[in-house]
């Protein structure tokens, strides 16, 4: 089992015993021992399909394999990260709020919708598969975990959403249409609406 | 930081309170009707049974005579809206502190992007500084501030970009530094890059409170230069002249970074 530790909130501290993680390129502040860096590929090391699907919806994300036997540190932009841990689940995640993966999980591009193409985020969102820990961002402050269920849907702002997790249906709702009259503030034109089990992570901060 | 062990929901929310553990974002109890800037929403929960929150601009003809009565600043008319339902609000604002504040029978003003919600039954009024708006009556709202809120007093000068707002003074007025006032150090000073950058200040007098952050990120404020807009029209020939060449001069510094 790989450890992800936090020193402080915003400092994530990686223990690597001849395993490997995948990290956002230029999130490494320090390491010490005996650790390669490597571009992970267009796919973020998920193969030329990912790579291409990546490449066609947008959803970039550009990823390091950092291997070996050392400690590294992750920091980016002071933002404050958290750690989920990974039991088989799906977890479904904005690729910009990616810190660390460990490389056993697998991530993968999912196409979430049509509508409202005008802020592009949420349309596409990364899977994160497999058993694991991962490290995300969040901007702005700690990021508030929201649960939805059947008797408490839940509407959040795209630029706000972070990750979700569970059974959950995902729509977008356009009754903030009044951000389209809006004409000089960066508003979207629609939120999204979760419906369903589970539960949704957002930051204090618009992207 | 570890995940919060349990999500909230509606249930375990605060009503009007900050989120607990995060100073960064405010959950509001909302049933009537809140005046709202907009892009603060991050979440909302409708409440169970109900309609849901509507979000609708000032300009919405169902809302029109209601709103000229509470909100007479036009400049500002397309950044607020008005959010009718019940249900719970989260609010945030570029990763900044957020406060509720109570008025009562009084008079508020603050930085209008600092401003994130009010009450319909206070009534909202452009400052006659720019940038700046004011709240008149009784009621809550929502500011947000670089850092935490600092009260103080008059007799007192704050730096611009420090104050988020004053209640109960009268207008401040601008203080510039004895030594940049006369002309001829200012000169020097200027040539010789001896300027402190805090050569102006804003002056508090009176009774009341000054409301204070630790600092002001660099943002496009474009309510301020929707103010600063209006009033070119005030100006007369040299004025226009003299206004071209400082914001040339600002270019070009700009340009050079």
């Amino acid at each position: 089992m790989q450890s992800f530790r936090l020193n402080g909130s915003r400092v994530l501290e990686v223990e690597l015993r001849g395993d490997a993680v995948r990290a956002a390129a230029g999130a490494m502040i320090a390491y010490t021992g005996d650790v390669a860096f490597k571009n992970a590929g267009m796919g973020g090391g998920d193969g030329l399909r990912a790579a291409i699907k990546r490449r066609a919806t947008g959803e970039s994300v550009s990823l390091m394999r950092c291997s070996g036997k050392g400690t590294v540190w992750f920091a980016k932009d002071a933002m404050e990260i958290v750690v989920i841990e990974m039991a088989g689940d799906t977890l479904k995640v904005e690729s910009e709020q990616l810190l660390v993966v460990s490389d056993n999980l697998r991530t993968d591009v999912a196409f979430a919708g049509l509508r409202g193409a005008s802020s592009g985020q949420g349309l596409f969102t990364t899977t994160v598969t497999g058993n694991g820990p991962l490290a995300l961002l969040s901007a702005g402050g700690p990021p508030i975990a929201l649960e939805v269920s059947p008797q408490y849907p839940l509407v959040v702002d795209p630029q706000a959403f972070v990750a979700s997790r569970g059974q959950l249906n995902q729509t977008f709702v356009t009754d903030v249409s009044w951000r389209n009259l809006v004409g000089e503030s960066s508003g979207e034109a629609f939120s999204l609406r979760f419906d369903g089990t589970g539960v949704v992570y957002i930051q204090p901060e618009e992207r | 930081m570890t995940l919060p062990s349990t999500p909230f929901n509606p249930a375990t929310l605060p009503d009007n309170d900050n989120v607990p553990g995060n100073h960064y974002a405010y959950c509001r109890k909302l049933d009537g009707q809140l005046f709202m800037q907009t892009g603060r929403m991050i979440a909302y929960y409708p409440a169970p049974g109900s309609a849901g929150i509507r979000f609708e601009p000032l300009s919405s003809a169902t809302i029109t005579g209601f709103v000229a009565e509470r909100f007479s600043a036009p400049l500002y008319t397309r950044d607020w809206v008005v959010a009718s339902g019940a249900g719970h609000l989260l609010l945030g604002d570029r990763g900044y502190d957020i406060n509720s504040y109570t008025l009562e029978e009084g008079n508020l003003t603050l930085r209008a992007s600092n401003l994130l919600a009010f009450d319909s039954t206070l009534e909202l009024k452009q400052s006659i500084v720019p940038g700046f708006l004011t709240l008149i009556g009784t009621g809550t709202f929502l500011a947000s501030s670089s850092g935490p809120v600092i009260f103080a007093e008059p007799p007192i000068r704050v730096d611009p970009q420090a104050l988020v707002g004053w209640a109960d003074c009268p207008s401040p007025s601008h203080h510039f530094d004895a030594r940049w006032m006369t002309g001829f150090l200012g000169m020097a000073g200027g040539v010789l890059g001896m300027v402190s950058g805090e050569e102006r200040q804003f002056d508090f007098t009176g009774a009341g409170t000054v409301l204070l952050q630790s600092s002001e990120h660099a943002v496009d404020d474009p309510h301020l230069l929707k103010q600063l807009e209006s009033q070119v029209n005030t100006l007369a020939m040299s004025g226009l002249t003299r206004l071209q060449s400082v914001i040339q001069s600002r270019l070009s510094a700009e340009q050079r970074r």
